[in-house]
């Protein structure tokens, strides 16, 4: 009754790396979520998306292991973006400060939209150099 | 719900993750009955998960035998919430500032540790009730329709 099911799953869309997590985000996630991280990482992402699919109740101990992917993300020169996140979670996330190091978008199609043009930017200014 | 007078609702439940989530479903279900709306009833429920897993990582220590208890009082105006445990050990993260997002990502200091920050955005009341070490930890909440943002923590 009381056990947490997060589902974790990773695809890959128009060069972004999606990690799906649907259920709970609670401290059983962590080795989930930790994972899906690491395999995307040895597949190359630079870009990945943390898309939250029905996340009803994630909490800090959740908020903790995401900021772990944000410092991992930050030391490999990744970028991340969250979406998929409800108003009030979308909320919590700009209290604890995380909205300042992952960008936060209502869906996945804005966050990877996002995320292409980052990687056309980057793109750019790599052929100007 | 109309109220004439106080009314008391308690719940106790096993030192395990996970229950926490039958209290806030329960909590967000009265809440709501009250007339909260519906962000403060998201508010409640994070916040009250929050203070039920502070007491079960750190008052119980997430010893499954000892319980956790907590009491509702309703009022016309106001929901009063204290989450309790059987205090082990006092609540560290009362006497310390939470570290910074900052410290957080350089390593520096625990990612975990945010809870009685973020109960204190969401709630318009909240602090730990007088208590000696070894008679338990007592977190109080309180939410007030129409919000009282600004009021002095208990």
């Amino acid at each position: 009754m009381i056990d947490d099911e997060l589902k974790v799953s990773t695809r890959q869309r128009d060069g972004v790396w999606i990690i799906d997590l649907e259920g709970d985000v609670t401290t059983f996630a962590e080795d989930a979520i930790t994972s899906a991280y690491e395999e995307v990482t040895r597949e190359g992402a630079k870009y990945i998306v943390m898309n939250s699919r029905q996340s009803d109740y994630i909490n800090s101990a959740g908020i903790a292991i995401l900021i772990g992917v944000v410092t991992e993300v930050n030391r490999q020169g990744q970028k991340l973006a969250i979406s998929g996140l409800s108003a009030h979670f979308q909320k919590i996330f700009r209290m604890v400060g995380l909205a300042q190091y992952a960008d936060i978008y209502a869906s996945e199609d804005e966050a990877v939209s996002a995320m292409k043009q980052l990687a056309a930017q980057s793109q750019e200014e790599s052929a100007s150099a | 719900m109309a109220h004439t007078a106080q009314v008391t609702i308690e719940l106790m439940f096993p030192s395990e993750l996970g229950y926490e989530k039958i209290a806030r479903d329960a909590i967000g279900t009265l809440a709501t009955r009250m007339g909260f709306d519906a962000e403060r009833v998201e508010d409640l429920r994070t916040a009250l998960s929050e203070a039920c897993i502070n007491a079960i990582e750190h008052g119980n220590q997430r010893q499954s035998h000892l319980r956790i208890h907590i009491a509702c009082t309703i009022s016309a105006n106001r929901l009063v919430i204290v989450v309790s445990d059987e205090g082990l050990r006092f609540h560290p993260a009362s006497l310390n500032e939470p570290a910074s997002i900052e410290e957080k990502l350089a390593g520096l200091a625990s990612a975990r540790g945010m809870g009685l920050m973020l109960i204190g955005q969401l709630v318009d009341e909240c602090g730990f009730l007088p208590s000696r070490p070894g008679q338990g930890n007592h977190f109080r909440l309180a939410i007030y329709n129409p919000p009282r943002r600004n009021a002095v923590p208990a």
